[in-house]
């Protein structure tokens, strides 16, 4: 079995500082890997990056993150990025890390994804080249996303992103603006790997659980959805003690 | 955010305001709801922080001066998580 923690939507900034600590104490008593679902910052500054790093650094399981939209609000996502590697944060944008858990190999795929929406309402790259872009940004990081899960050598598949790959885990949003939350492109992409569970952020005022159309489990771990600090998944169902370590990374490009 | 004289009121303004929350250098939050409750401005939503929840009423009131502001957000609790979910 493999105990996967994720939280998203954790907005940090100097007066955030320490609230996540008492429950981060006991994360490895409860889960071998920590999943950040991105929305890292509140205005993606370098300042905002320090705070995540001494607050989700130095665990003592590997974090791994990708980033979401408020973390590129500065322009900075590059730095943000290098400040939160120098703390052991794994950040993934189209990339894959394989965790060794003592005899199990937990692989992560991850992209902070974007907007679009979902069949049959959904945006198409077609008209001015402000949209041609919006869509394209949103296929460049489903295709990025979907070669990422396909080549991880693991036991236990699992996507992360930012923005939504399914409708379901939305629900409570106005639905005008699902096509700001998430894209079916990232569904397709974790439909395309042999995926065990897909996590999320974003959608505050989204819903906790839904499914691909593949069945894929899609679970919405924004704070304010979960409601904790984290939540926990166990994946699989081997009960082998596990000592996670980070094996291999890919890094952000 | 203050009405100018002769601006249409109403929808323009809350939806201003909407845009405003998240695009303010200072509140950088999307997740609050501004409605109109019985004559009053209610804001529901989360935040990280008491220090946001009150931050963002009193922006709030200062570009509606004269309007009650019903502040009904609230600060997202960091317990420990409950039961694990087993994910077959």
């Amino acid at each position: 079995m493999i105990r996967v923690a994720a939280v998203g939507d954790v907005h940090m900034d100097a007066d955030v500082l320490g609230r996540y600590r008492p429950a981060l104490e006991e994360l490895p008593d409860r889960a071998d890997v920590l999943l950040l679902a991105g929305d890292l910052t509140r205005h993606g500054t370098v300042g905002e990056a320090r705070c995540v790093a001494n607050e989700f650094g130095d665990l003592g399981v590997p974090v791994v993150a990708v980033l979401g939209n408020h973390d590129h609000h500065s322009d900075e996502a590059d730095t943000v990025v290098a400040v939160l590697r120098d703390a052991g944060v794994t950040v993934l944008e189209g990339a894959g890390i394989v965790v060794e858990c003592g005899a199990e190999r937990l692989g992560v795929a991850g992209t902070k994804g974007f907007g679009g929406g979902f069949a049959g309402r959904c945006a198409s790259a077609f008209g001015e080249r402000e949209i041609k872009q919006f869509v394209r940004h949103t296929e460049e990081s489903a295709h990025r996303l979907g070669v990422a899960l396909r080549g991880l050598d693991c036991d236990v598949r699992v996507a992360l992103t930012h923005y939504a790959p399914v409708p379901d885990t939305l629900v409570g949003e106005p639905p005008e603006i699902y096509p700001f939350l998430g894209s079916y492109l990232l569904g397709e992409a974790i439909d395309s790997a042999p995926t065990d569970l897909a996590v999320h952020g974003h959608a505050h005022f989204g819903s906790e659980r839904g499914r691909t159309p593949g069945g894929v489990r899609v679970r919405n771990v924004a704070h304010p959805v979960i409601r904790q600090a984290y939540s926990v998944f166990h994946l699989g169902t081997s009960s082998e003690d596990s000592v996670p370590v980070a094996s291999t990374t890919e890094g952000y490009p | 955010m203050t009405p100018e004289p002769g601006k249409p009121q109403g929808t323009y303004d809350e939806a201003a305001l909407q845009r405003l929350l998240t695009e303010d250098a200072g509140l950088a939050e999307q997740g609050i709801e501004v409605t109109r409750r019985d004559g009053a401005v209610v804001l529901t939503g989360c935040v990280e922080t008491e220090e946001r929840r009150v931050q963002v009423a009193e922006r709030v009131a200062e570009c509606l001066p004269g309007d009650e502001v019903r502040n009904d957000i609230v600060v997202v609790p960091v317990q420990p998580p409950g039961e694990p979910e087993a994910i077959p």
